[in-house]
């Protein structure tokens, strides 16, 4: 079975899949804390690079991969409930420009801490490589990691479908997203909420930490943050404030990414950024409201 | 009275800027360099200000209007043997011409504002997060290019031989004028009527401001602003398009933030704390003299230390330190008429 | 039984007191109403009982334990619920969902109230229940919002201006069902600006007028239109 248009093949496209699946979880994360701290984190990829970081240590101190992967889970929600104390609470209250910046200030802070710690050239990640090895589905060769990526986050996405249609919790982060200052009135506990929302992203971050390592040869301190960048270009075109279409723009970009990255010849593949921010630029352009997004959306002056 | 007032809101940023300069006169050719970075760090976050602080509305894109400045100024005053030499891809037109410093100062300006004014003619019809998220995507997009793109610029290297232009005058001179346009704009009903629509956009609207052509001229501006600092920190030191990306539009914003995006003092003001402390921070890590005590920091305290300052004046005075005011004679307001004002709203 | 006091309540806003020395009492199985013209105070009272308005002064008791500095969520658990103006239903949400959002405020140990309770109070709750709230029509989202309140099975409910809005065959629904709701054994505090339906219904009602307790009426001074006046104009 072939696939052949514009140098896409099925392994490629495969690349796509998995991509996109890794980039909805992260803009679930994201759009998850935006409903109900109407925040949006840019400190979400540094929450990513320290999975990976945590990852990378766990396989040099001989972990066995799922001690790995708990540690990685670890240090990303122990970060991620720290980052809600000290950073997201005390600033609940103040304007969304000053909450982007101090985000802003958490990722750089983050980031430096990387560097100080760990220097600028990171730590091999070897800990998961053997998953870069293909299955032969019918013929064509795909990367395991893509296969099981694709799968991970389809599973983790109807999970958390799953809590928030079925559950008291998800009604209640439902209710807080719409409108928190009722909710609350109706008894919605405030921090069970955030808490719940805090968490979740959190796991999501941990997840995409341990799908985009195995697909690195090093950690670097760098590591998540230009990817953040996409997926809240995505979020915002998808709309930020509803779930299923920040999970479609999140995927879209990231499809759009593992696909282009692949079919695009390396002289221009080098300008893969620039392609896929003018087509956000463009789609912006043309619906400010974004993508998937019904009549009025959300309009957070930043 | 009024003109007293007015002199002072343009005088305590300017007597800070020469403050500086006449300070990095006195020290060691060493440090001199931190001053003289600290002062184009005034240029850019100034001209980050015409745009943040009058309309209110955040911009991740500015640095890239820096970088287009810089290249301009860069690329225009590399002696040709040279751009022969270390820039070999540069489109022929680019290679032949070469300009003198002033005149790169003036290009720079030049382009970073086309730039700007071409950028936010679509770009200023968006607001909240997407304006926010698309500014982002302008960084992206430049840095992106600038750094393959060898027919404009030295690529992923650096630049070198660019004629180091920018001493004391000129750092200090470059500082002053983006303070007095940044106030010269301030002052025209222009400003007001994008402060306006800053404090109440339905109500400006209303009363006839085109939000968007207020933004646009704004932006327009302040793009003319970043790309003259840009001419000025390419004649300081050798940068390349990495330097100018996320982390110099992080520190810019937290520079303006942390000062007070409400005020031109505030602009001021937090370039030169937190460049300071960011400029002291760096030196430690060649060990400093404090009092007659020397001490070494490992290399990235000086982030670490900037990062930590920034969250914390973010959560404590969340307006900036000069609480967005400009530096003013009191005026004859009781505290019974601010608690009235204040009831009103 | 479970009383709501306030007593000597004063809200402030920065420099605007909205609320001036307040004293009312709601027992179980009474409706106490509070009219007064806009700006009067009324609502900052309730927003002041559920902890969503700053209380400068005096407290608010119910059962003897006070309330003041609880978060709103915290007095919603301890049982009171509030049928906030403008009804605040979540549209996106189903009528079902709405509903089940008020268990949220249900003590713990408790059995009562739950969706039946509105159910029975409101029929067409039921029939409509997996529609989206956002399509019902104002009456009915009215419904919703005192049914919502309700199933957390509440000692105190406390209305906003239930009849905003509203057609005038809607608010005599609304008002049956908070003679059923008081009957029922709850204390009910209603904000109205229907001044003189409030004053029949309710067992006492209080005219608030700049934030300070004017006069209090009974059910037989409904028909003497001078004192509403005279109070409102004073």
């Amino acid at each position: 079975m072939t696939l052949a248009f514009l140098n896409l093949t099925w392994p490629t496209f495969a690349n796509g899949l998995a991509l996109g699946g890794v980039y909805a979880l992260m803009a679930v994360g994201i759009g998850l804390v935006f409903g109900v701290l109407r925040l949006v984190n840019f400190a979400y990829g540094q929450l990513i690079m320290a999975g990976a970081f945590a990852l990378a240590f766990g396989s040099q101190w001989g972990f066995p991969n799922w001690a790995s992967i708990l540690f990685c889970f670890g240090v990303v929600l122990g970060l991620s409930v720290l980052m809600d104390w000290l950073v997201f609470r005390p600033l609940r209250t103040h304007s969304p420009a000053v909450m982007l910046v101090a985000t802003f200030a958490v990722a750089f802070l983050l980031q430096n801490i990387a560097l100080l710690a760990f220097g600028p050239l990171g730590k091999s990640a070897g800990a998961l490589a053997i998953l870069n090895a293909p299955w032969d589905i019918g013929g064509v060769f795909i990367k395991k990691i893509a296969v099981i990526s694709f799968a991970t986050a389809v599973g983790c996405l109807v999970i958390l479908q799953l809590l928030l249609t079925r559950t008291p919790l998800g009604l209640h982060m439902r209710a807080a997203a719409m409108d928190f200052r009722t909710a609350r009135l109706l008894g919605v506990r405030a921090n069970w909420v955030i808490s719940g929302a805090v968490i979740v992203s959190g796991l999501f971050a941990a997840v995409s930490a341990v799908m985009l390592s195995v697909q690195e040869l090093t950690v670097v301190p760098t590591f998540g943050t230009q990817d953040t960048i996409l997926v809240l270009a995505g979020v915002v075109l998808g709309g930020l404030n509803r779930p299923i279409p920040a999970t479609l723009g999140g995927f879209s970009i990231g499809f759009a990414n593992g696909i282009l990255g692949g079919v695009l010849p390396s002289n221009q593949s080098q300008y893969l950024p620039s392609f896929l921010f003018a087509a956000v630029i463009v789609v912006l352009l043309v619906r400010p409201n974004g993508l998937f997004a019904r009549g009025g959306g959300t309009v957070e002056r930043v | 009275m009024t003109w007293i007032r007015r002199a002072v809101e343009l005088l305590a940023p300017a007597l800070l800027i020469l403050g500086t300069a006449l300070l990095a006169l006195e020290v060691s050719s060493y440090l001199q360099a931190y001053f003289l970075d600290t002062l184009v760090k005034v240029a850019i976050v100034v001209a980050l200000y015409v745009f943040i602080g009058n309309s209110g509305v955040l911009s991740f894109g500015h640095v890239s209007f820096v970088a287009v400045g810089a290249w301009t100024a860069g690329v225009l005053t590399v002696p040709e043997d040279q751009k022969r030499i270390t820039m070999p891809g540069l489109a022929h037109f680019l290679l032949t011409t070469s300009v003198g410093n002033v005149a790169s100062l003036v290009l720079a300006a030049l382009v970073g504002g086309i730039f700007a004014f071409a950028v936010g003619l679509p770009l200023m019809r968006l607001s909240g997060l997407a304006a926010g998220i698309a500014t982002f995507g302008v960084l992206e997009i430049t840095n992106n290019v600038l750094t393959y793109e060898q027919r404009i610029g030295p690529g992923l290297n650096a630049f070198s031989s660019v004629p180091s232009t920018t001493g004391i005058w000129q750092a200090a001179i470059g500082g002053l004028v983006c303070v007095v346009v940044a106030y010269a704009y301030q002052r025209t009903r222009f400003s007001r009527m994008l402060r306006a629509t800053r404090e109440d956009p339905a109500a400006a609207a209303a009363a006839g401001i085109s939000i968007y052509r207020q933004r646009l001229l704004a932006f327009t501006l302040s793009g003319a602003l970043a790309g003259f600092a840009g001419g000025l920190y390419v004649h300081l030191q050798p940068l390349q398009a990495g330097s100018l990306s996320l982390d110099l539009t992080f520190v810019t914003l937290a520079m303006l933030v942390v000062g007070g995006s409400g005020s031109l003092l505030g602009a001021v003001v937090g370039a030169l704390a937190l460049n300071g402390i960011f400029s002291f921070f760096s030196a430690a890590t060649n060990t400093v003299d404090v009092l007659g005590w020397s001490f070494t920091v490992p290399s990235g305290t000086a982030e670490l230390t900037l990062g930590m300052l920034m969250a914390i004046v973010l959560i404590l005075r969340p307006n900036g330190l000069t609480g967005g005011r400009e530096l003013s004679l009191p005026r004859r307001r009781s505290v019974a008429d601010l608690e009235k004002a204040r009831a009103t709203t | 039984m479970t009383a709501l006091t306030v007593e000597k309540l004063s809200i402030r806003y920065g420099a605007v007191e909205a609320v001036r020395g307040l004293s009312l009492e709601v027992k179980p199985g009474e409706i106490v109403g509070l009219i007064g013209p806009n700006g009067a105070g009324k609502s900052s009272t309730l927003h002041a009982i559920m902890g969503a308005a700053p209380v400068t002064g005096g407290d608010v008791r119910l059962d003897g334990t006070s309330l003041v500095g609880r978060r709103p969520e915290d007095v919603a658990r301890r049982g009171i619920a509030l049928v906030p103006e403008g009804r605040r239903i979540f549209g996106e949400l189903t009528v079902d969902e709405n509903l089940r959002l008020g268990l949220a405020g249900r003590r713990r140990g408790r059995n009562g109230g739950g969706l039946t309770r509105a159910f029975d109070l409101f029929p067409i709750l039921r029939e409509f229940r997996s529609r989206q709230a956002g399509v019902l029509s104002g009456g009915q989202q009215q419904q919703l919002a005192i049914g919502r309140a309700l199933v957390a099975d509440p000692d105190v409910l406390l209305l906003d201006e239930p009849s905003l809005g509203l057609a005038p065959k809607i608010v005599d629904v609304v008002f049956e069902a908070l003679t059923q709701i008081r009957d029922s054994g709850l204390g009910v505090l209603l904000v109205e600006q229907r001044a003189q339906r409030t004053v029949a219904l309710a067992d006492r009602s209080h005219v608030l007028a700049n934030g300070e307790l004017r006069l209090t009426l009974g059910p037989e001074d409904a028909s003497d239109t001078d004192r509403l006046v005279a109070a409102y104009l004073a």
